[in-house]
């Protein structure tokens, strides 16, 4: 172990932050980032970046969209 | 529904004296009715399983089509397109995979071939000076890391969904699909026909892209703040609030007229 894990963080950071990695990995990652602050403050930009497009991007549809689609499968419906 | 529940359950109601048990069997017999009912109607299925991911939907179209009158289109064509497929869907598997995977087949084949916005570049047409100077802007140490969130934290909406709006269309929809959404990998690569590996890199360059353009933005709004003169030699940092179509422009430029003194 010669390697510090910031180069194996670094590269899977991405993957962490999705949860895609097996739950060793992840624990790995996990710990490096509680004792690594250049690594957990990379994660952390991550972790903004993520929740500022979530919220930017919630949207209510409008309701005349949820009346179309309604009625364009009652129609269907309908004619079949 | 209602008819079933209502002729089976109204002889309880007349006849106080019905025993115990009977009211179980009975309980049982409406809950048979109910299933029956949306069983055998694919058309009140629908309506209670599909229809609740619409405002999902719509965000996403808008984030596809760019513009609400095209994203209602997309997402009422791609709910007559799922009714009419509906038969098709396995009950029990993800019906949201499901939903998105129509929704992003309508667009690649319907409307991504009837726009034509000059900025609608595909992954290839991305130049490396726009990725590199994209990372160039975000930060390196931990305490303007620290700073650098709390900037990206504190923008406003307009300005993410601008800076979302300027990506390349492939970056745009793995970012959504995985950070808005939370699909895995493996469905996204379901939802958008690619490898898992394509996917994998499109998030990862749209997200690297995606943080420069909000750092860039963010550092311009600060400089706008604090010196008004400065803003305005540097040309190209944003204003800040501005109306959502200026605040794209803005993006914009701050990207391309960067990448041009380099």
């Amino acid at each position: 172990m010669t390697d510090c894990g910031c180069s194996k963080a670094k590269a899977e950071l991405e993957e962490y932050l999705h949860n895609e990695l097996a739950s060793t990995d992840a624990a790995d990652i996990r710990e490096h980032m509680s004792g690594c602050t250049d690594c957990s403050s990379e994660l952390h930009v991550g972790l903004v970046l993520t929740e500022a497009v979530q919220r930017a991007c919630k949207e209510v549809a409008p309701e005349q969209l949820r009346d179309q689609v309604l009625l364009s499968i009652r129609t269907i419906q309908a004619t079949h | 529904m209602a008819t079933a529940y209502g002729t089976i359950a109204r002889p309880v109601i007349a006849a106080p004296s019905v025993p115990r048990l009977d009211l179980v069997k009975i309980a049982r017999e409406v809950d048979l009715a109910v299933m029956t009912t949306v069983k055998s109607d694919p058309r009140a299925l629908f309506e209670e399983q599909a229809i609740p991911f619409l405002d999902q939907l719509y965000g996403a179209a808008l984030r596809m089509t760019r513009n609400p009158a095209d994203a209602q289109d997309l997402v009422q064509e791609t709910f007559v397109k799922a009714y009419a497929a509906f038969a098709q869907f396995e009950q029990g598997t993800n019906l949201k995979a499901w939903l998105y995977r129509i929704l992003t087949n309508t667009f690649i084949n319907v409307y991504r071939k009837k726009q034509r916005d000059p900025y609608q570049g595909t992954t290839s047409d991305l130049e490396d000076w726009q990725l590199g100077n994209a990372e160039s802007a975000t930060a390196t140490g931990t305490s303007s890391r620290s700073a650098e969130a709390e900037a990206i934290d504190h923008l406003p909406d307009s300005a993410v969904k601008d800076a979302l709006q300027s990506i390349p269309e492939d970056f745009r929809l793995a970012v959504y699909l995985a950070d808005v959404e939370g699909f895995s990998y493996q469905e996204i690569a379901d939802i958008m026909k690619t490898p898992v590996g394509t996917v994998m890199s499109r998030l990862h360059r749209g997200r690297r892209l995606l943080r420069g353009l909000l750092s860039e933005y963010a550092e311009g709004r600060g400089v706008a703040v604090k010196s008004t003169a400065a803003a305005e030699s540097a040309s190209t940092s944003p204003a800040p609030k501005k109306a959502t179509a200026k605040g794209a422009s803005s993006v914009k430029g701050a990207l391309a007229s960067k990448g041009k003194t380099k």
